[in-house]
């Protein structure tokens, strides 16, 4: 029996897979908001302004005209392929009978819904901070990863599972807080298809300065 | 049994206040820490243009789509409490006749809100492949190269849907200059739907018990 080696990196098949497990469009980062055991939401705000900014041609783009169209460059993909076939081209099935999960085969139908890492199935992500087209996005950095996370009072789960979450358009109340640390609180503000980076460092509760505001640069 | 009642009542009228959180920001130290600042009858008020990039890293929402931001802080003697409202603030291009009041966190959510409808996004994805087969009956190598072009339909941009105007609106009432009689510092943005021109000096009004202050922003 003549040797059959079927070896393909799936080109259009493998990226249109890819394609369609990630959002398409990326949402937009608009904000990146820092903020280092802020007690309340109000004084990160006063992180953010700065007393005399100089004035620059910065300025000059408030005078111009929001763009109505926006060119954007999308998903660049970039593929390569290899298949070699060896044999006469019509076999009786029953030689060969099921295909068994090879090398090759998973390539084809493992996509990232049916082969997803067991970590992906956690009910954080298929719960309601999963991803949806009507929803914004939370990059959350914390220190430490494993302080535990709350939205509008409920507990969500600890930071480092927590990275990436989608919320439906809203205002919401986020807090961290992990034993010894100083609580995180902030209020955030989230749009559909919009990035809100958000960047927590909890410090020791018996640290000097700990109630005190650190601007840190995104 | 009355007082119990009493209490409850009270309890329910004062939740949703509380639940409501602070209005505006916190206050910096002293009007002076303003990039323009005056001080009339042991009133003290300051107040900053806010760049278009400190908008984009104060607010989610695209406020520079509609409005020109001016963070304005009010210092009142605790003898003395102060009546806060919009109607009395003003923004004049310097030189000049007509001046502005400024807009609700209503009517500037919902000029955002339109603005973004509008817009519509054009998306580029170009995608590259090469492959090779070998076999008895043929062998070659494929190359495919592909543009897709992907065109927003107008209303699916972020800020467009009626729950975005709901949070926008949300964000901006929440950090706007609160009005009411106030005997503490108070401090907030103010909206106002302006195209600033070129190098123009602003001049900020606000009138206080008839008189009328000016401060003039760069």
């Amino acid at each position: 029996m003549a040797a059959r080696v079927l070896l393909l990196i799936a080109l259009f098949t493998g990226h249109a897979m890819f394609a369609w497990a990630i959002p398409q469009q990326a949402p937009d980062t608009v904000q990146q908001e820092t903020a280092v055991s802020t007690p309340s939401d109000g004084s990160k705000q006063a992180n953010v302004q700065t007393p005399t900014a100089p004035k620059d041609d910065k300025d000059n783009r408030d005078a111009r005209p929001p763009h109505r169209i926006h060119v954007r460059l999308g998903t660049v993909s970039l593929g390569l392929g290899y298949s070699y076939f060896s044999g006469p081209y019509y076999y009786p099935y029953r030689v060969f009978g099921f295909y068994s999960c090879g090398v090759a085969y998973p390539a084809f139908f493992c996509d990232a819904f049916w082969c997803a890492p067991t970590s992906l199935l956690s009910p954080v992500y298929s719960g309601s901070l999963a991803y949806a087209e009507d929803k914004g996005e939370v990059r959350l950095t914390a220190d430490p990863k494993t302080v535990k996370v709350y939205i509008d009072g409920a507990y969500a789960g600890t930071a480092d599972r927590l990275k990436s979450m989608w919320l439906e358009s809203g205002a919401y109340d986020l807090s961290l807080s992990a034993m010894g640390r100083t609580a995180f609180h902030q209020r955030i503000y989230i749009l559909s298809g919009k990035s809100l980076k958000i960047l927590a460092r909890l410090e020791p509760e018996d640290a000097p300065g700990a109630a005190h505001e650190k601007p840190v640069k995104p | 049994m009355n007082r119990r009642i009493l209490q409850g009542l009270v309890l329910l009228v004062a939740a949703p206040v509380v639940a409501s959180g602070p209005r505006g920001t916190v206050p910096k130290p002293a009007a002076n820490r303003y990039q323009a600042h005056a001080e009339k009858d042991g009133v003290s008020v300051g107040a900053t243009l806010l760049t278009s990039d400190e908008v984009r890293k104060t607010f989610v929402s695209e406020v520079n789509r509609c409005c020109l931001v001016v963070e304005v802080a009010l210092y009142t003697l605790r003898d003395k409490p102060q009546q806060l409202s919009l109607d009395d603030f003003s923004l004049r291009v310097m030189g000049s006749e007509t001046a502005l009041k400024p807009s609700s966190a209503k009517v500037a959510a919902a000029s955002i809100q339109k603005s973004a409808e509008s817009q519509r996004d054009i998306t580029v994805s170009p995608s590259v492949g090469v492959g090779y087969e070998s076999g008895p009956y043929s062998h070659g190598t494929y190359r495919a190269a592909s543009v897709a072009v992907g065109v927003s339909e107008p209303g699916s941009h972020s800020g467009s849907s009626e729950r975005d105007r709901d949070t926008m609106q949300t964000e901006l009432t929440e950090k706007g200059l609160p009005e009411g009689t106030t005997s503490a510092p108070v401090a907030g943005y103010l909206y106002f739907s302006l195209t600033r021109k070129k190098n123009t000096p602003l001049q900020l009004e606000w009138v206080l018990s008839g008189n009328k202050i000016t401060l003039t922003l760069p």
